[in-house]
């Protein structure tokens, strides 16, 4: 049933940018949303979104199972956050879509857009 | 000032804008959302200074502006707090299965309700709403002169040559049609076959087309079969019923068949669904069986004398008004021409207003009734809901802390409602379809268009569109306070459930209610108290065990005046023989039958040397009502004698007897001389025997035009009723008339085997009809008003049993609680009474046309529903009220 379950994860694709960050960010381990943010900025993205635009997207995607509240722990001694942690579901959500824009680019190289990376 | 504050100030801003998110997303990201703000002010601060703080605060304020509202308005989440129709649908349905009690009663109330509603609407849609089943029916009208200037009649029938004239008139009026009224016969299918009584028509020959009917087979008569005069060959057109009475017989087509002993030639039957009906306003509709041309020439007919009924066809669309000048223009030629310019106008009613008109105002009270009904249906359901909708309190406010918006909250309420009606209504609709059918069948309703008063699917679709339509409408006041609970307001009442608000509500709506009621209520009072006047009410006979048929003596059997009375002598011998039969006697025309249109045995008399003459010729004529009867009628029917005596069984040769009623007795012989004086009828004198009490001839409860009664011998009349009482069931007698009767004369078959009692019951029918459905709509409304303040006093019994077992712990014993909480029942019905009570009036206004005899202040009618209503709300009350008797304060205030 490999094609239901991608057919799962594709219903999700395209990611918007802030979902994409958001994934790429838990990825690497369970963070609160100011954290996120601060993910974002640090990875260079001129312009990171809006805390709301940002937590919107968290209840959505909370909604989606992509993520899942990771209970309120604290951490180097500051206050309890609410923090989350991604879903094997939004670590395949995430490949995908990674692999979408690997091959967009792909494209835009041999459409001439961006130039030809040599191996 | 210092950083801490500034952010302490952020904090109250991002708080601030969290408003701008909806609740749900508030209680799940707010605080997380808050307290990334601080911390974004925190570093702000920290790396950037004090002015970037206030782009901050800028940029949070564009971002809550621009994230707040669309979070509101995404589909998939306002889906999700406002839940969906189909779960909605779903959980209404299984919260309803979990109390079968108050869905089985509401929805039976619903039931009744909706289904007497359904009835009735069936009744005035059909019958008052409908066109009539002919072309263009609306611009059919009857048309009738006004003989007022000369005698009493209102309402009279036309002459030949006004017939005439309406069908030369032209421009609006597009035909004219003449009717005989209700010309019965004696008919058979060949000579010597068995007779039978129908109800024939001579009508014009354009009646068919006019109509718009097309004829099953064959043709309608043509001008030229018209007014050929006595003893010529005759047409006859059946109508579809005496059709199939005869056996259906494809061929009959060009058969004879025989009317009074002649023979007529069969020439077209008329399609099933053709029916015509003869009413006249006063008397029970008839079916006529059969259509012949008239006789004679319209034109040469007497212009004095008002034998036909006129039916016209204005111009398609032409409005009331213009018929009725276009009427009225034709009929002052005619006045001019005819009456020497007395003004005996001629005026059109329509066609549909005319045959409705006896049975109108009660329907119009019904309609009246029934949506009065439908707003007790609804605030009953109003106040029902209410109750239920307080026990969910709890649950609501969860809800809406949960995320459940208003429309949510409203939509599941409404839709309780909404379905409660909607089931109310489906099954109403199937107890009409039945009850309808019940009615029209077992109740002896005369009603004009009785055979078209069947629920179909438009009006079961209406119905079942007003019972979902109420059940929204009641479920509004409680799907409103509904959406007003919240959590806040729930914990802020403390143990106190089904707080203050909703008790104010439900006891808004006992108030309504028993408004509504008082209005049926007096209104059922009036209908059922002028319906038992009518019970009361001396009709100037004695109904009961009394039969009557008709027989007729045509002149074709009979052609000798002699012939007739022979046969009649026999037939009065014969009946007096019948086994258990007391009393016999015969009369031309029968009490309660009498039809203001139908004047032929309206006379004018006078009593020449009579002490109450005034000396003014024209005021001494007395028009009165010309009865001939036999010797044995006046005892036999139980007519009171005043003086005198009654008809005796030999005739004196050379004198004519009459007897006089009451009234003309005291017109003419205020002195009491009547007994022995003459009176005349033209040149013709008669002695008077006896003063008698007036048999009613028009209706139970008031006399009529005065009566003479003479001795039908005497003027040859005929057809005659014959009467006979018994002490049998009267129908019961009916076999050995019928056999005694074809002893003597087969020919002659018995017509129209009535008991006394079916007349008398047929001439209150509207009142009957009126007053059992408005009283049961009147006592359903009482109920419906007893049980919710059953349901409200009971409430507050138990919501208030802390403050009363306080008030018994400091002293008040359980007599005064009970008073006080009985005290507050009566507040409130008196309430409902006061405002109800100019709602007597508009009731009266919609069954004034009904009453009859009955004041609209009828003091004991008036007096007897609000006490009624009164005593039923009490006790109502005083039932919950007894639960204060149990109440222990010391166990109460332990807990």
């Amino acid at each position: 049933m490999g094609t239901d379950r991608d057919r799962g994860i594709e219903k999700h694709l395209p990611l918007r940018r802030v979902e994409f960050h958001i994934l790429l960010s838990l990825a690497t381990g369970e963070r609160h949303g100011y954290g996120i943010i601060r993910d974002i900025e640090a990875r260079g993205d001129s312009t990171p979104p809006d805390l709301g635009t940002m937590y919107r997207a968290l209840a959505r995607m909370v909604e989606a199972g992509l993520i899942e509240a990771a209970g309120r722990r604290a951490e180097d001694g500051e206050e309890r956050r609410n923090n989350y942690r991604i879903t094997n579901t939004g670590v395949r959500v995430a490949r995908a879509e990674a692999r979408r824009l690997e091959t967009m680019m792909q494209a835009a190289r041999v459409g001439g857009l961006l130039p030809k990376e040599v191996r | 000032m210092s950083n801490a504050r500034l952010l302490k100030m952020s904090e109250r801003w991002f708080q601030l804008l969290g408003h701008l998110y909806p609740p749900d997303f508030r209680d799940e990201m707010g605080h997380a959302l808050v307290e990334a703000y601080i911390d974004s002010a925190r570093d702000t601060l920290k790396n950037r200074g004090r002015i970037h703080l206030m782009t901050l605060w800028f940029r949070a304020l564009l971002d809550a502006l621009r994230n707040g509202p669309a979070e509101q308005a995404r589909p998939a989440a306002s889906w999700r707090r406002s839940g969906n129709w189909g779960r909605d649908i779903e959980r209404v349905t299984r919260r309803l299965v979990r109390s079968p009690m108050f869905a089985a009663s509401t929805i039976a109330t619903l039931t009744v309700g909706l289904g007497m509603f359904a009835f009735v609407a069936t009744a005035v849609q059909r019958v008052l709403i409908d066109p009539m089943p002919y072309k263009d029916a609306g611009d059919l009208y009857y048309v009738w002169r006004d003989y007022r200037p000369v005698t009493d009649v209102a309402r009279g029938a036309l002459a030949g040559p006004d017939i005439v004239e309406l069908q030369k008139a032209g421009a609006v009026i597009e035909g004219a049609v003449g009717m005989r009224p209700m010309l019965g016969g004696i008919f058979s299918l060949r000579e010597g076959s068995e007779p039978m009584e129908i109800a024939v028509a001579q009508t014009s020959p354009n009646l068919f087309d006019m109509l718009g009917v097309k004829l099953e087979m064959g043709r309608g008569y043509s001008a030229e079969e018209s007014g050929l005069g006595p003893g010529r060959e005759q047409v006859i057109v059946l109508t579809h019923h005496l059709w199939n009475r005869l056996g259906a017989n494809p061929g009959i087509l060009g058969t004879d068949v025989r009317l009074q002993g002649r023979p007529h030639t069969v020439i077209g039957v008329l399609p099933k669904d053709f029916t015509f009906v003869r009413n006249d306003a006063s008397a029970p509709p008839q079916r006529v069986d059969a259509y012949i041309p008239f006789e004679e020439n319209l034109a040469a007919a007497d212009p004095q004398s008002g034998a036909y009924t006129g039916l016209i066809r204005v111009r398609r669309g032409s409005s009331p008004d213009v018929a009725a000048a276009a009427v009225d223009a034709a009929g002052r030629v005619i006045s001019k021409r005819d009456f020497g310019g007395r003004s005996l106008k001629l005026y059109p009613v329509g066609l549909k207003a005319d045959t409705i008109s006896r049975i109108q105002p009660a329907l119009v009270a019904l309609a009246a009734a029934g949506i009065v009904l439908v707003f007790m249906l609804m605030v009953n359901l109003a106040s029902v809901l209410l109750a239920r909708v307080s026990q969910r309190e709890h649950e609501l406010a969860v809800s809406r802390a949960l995320g459940a918006n208003t429309g949510a909250i409203l939509r599941s309420t409404l839709l309780e409602g909404g379905m409660l009606g909607f089931a109310g209504g489906v099954l109403g609709a199937l107890f009409a379809s039945w009850g309808t059918k019940a009615l029209v069948a077992l109740a002896p309703l005369d009603l004009p268009r009785r055979e078209a008063i069947a629920i179909d699917w438009r009006i079961a679709a209406a119905v079942i569109l007003v019972g979902s339509l109420l059940g929204i409408l009641g479920a509004a006041a409680p799907a409103i306070w509904a959406a007003r609970t919240s959590l806040s307001s729930l914990l802020a009442g403390g143990s106190v459930r089904g707080g203050g608000g909703q008790s104010r509500w439900r006891r808004g709506m006992i108030v309504a209610q028993v408004a509504l009621s008082l209005v049926l209520l007096s209104s059922g009072a009036l209908v059922v108290r002028s319906f038992e006047r009518l019970l009361r009410a001396d009709p100037g006979f004695r109904p009961e065990g009394v039969l009557t048929v008709k027989l007729r003596t045509p002149p074709e059997f009979f052609p000798k005046p002699t012939d007739a009375i022979g046969f009649q002598d026999r037939v009065q011998d014969a009946l007096a023989s019948i086994p258990g039969v007391s009393g016999t006697g015969a009369a031309s025309a029968l009490p309660l039958t009498a039809t203001a249109v139908f004047s032929s045995f309206q006379r004018a008399m006078t009593a020449p040397g009579a002490p109450g003459n005034t000396g003014d010729a024209e005021q001494d004529k007395l028009l009165i009502d010309f009865i001939g009867v036999r010797a044995g009628y006046t005892e036999t029917m139980g007519i009171r004698l005043a003086a005198g005596r009654s008809f005796g069984k030999l005739r004196q040769n050379g004198v004519a007897e009459a007897m006089i009623d009451i009234g003309v007795a005291r017109r003419f012989f205020p002195d009491g001389s009547a007994v022995g004086s003459e009176i005349r009828f033209g040149a013709r004198p008669l002695t008077i025997v006896g003063v008698i009490g007036q048999p009613r001839m028009y209706d139970l409860h008031a006399d009529g035009r005065p009566q003479v009664l003479v001795r039908a011998e005497d003027f040859g009349m005929r057809p005659l009723f014959y009467v006979m009482r018994t002490s049998r069931d009267p129908h019961s007698l009916l076999p050995d008339v019928t056999a005694a009767i074809r002893r003597i004369e087969s020919r002659v078959p018995v017509g129209d085997p009535r008991s006394m009692d079916d007349l008398v019951q047929a001439s209150r029918s509207p009142q009957a009809i009126g007053a059992s459905l408005v009283g049961s709509f009147a006592v359903g409304a009482l109920l419906l008003t007893a049980m919710g303040l059953f349901g409200v006093v009971a409430g507050s019994v138990t919501r208030r049993r802390h403050e009363l077992a306080v008030r018994l712990a400091v002293g008040a014993d359980h007599q005064r609680i009970l008073w006080m909480v009985l005290g507050e029942g009566a507040l409130l019905v008196s309430m409902g009474l006061l405002i109800g009570a100019p709602g007597i009036y508009f009731g009266y206004r919609a069954i004034g046309g009904l009453l009859v005899g009955v004041s609209p202040y009828d003091p004991l009618a008036l007096l007897a529903s609000a006490l009624g209503l009164f005593t039923v709300a009490m006790a109502a009350c005083y039932v919950p009220a007894r639960r204060v008797l149990k109440i222990d304060p010391s166990q109460m205030l332990h807990q």
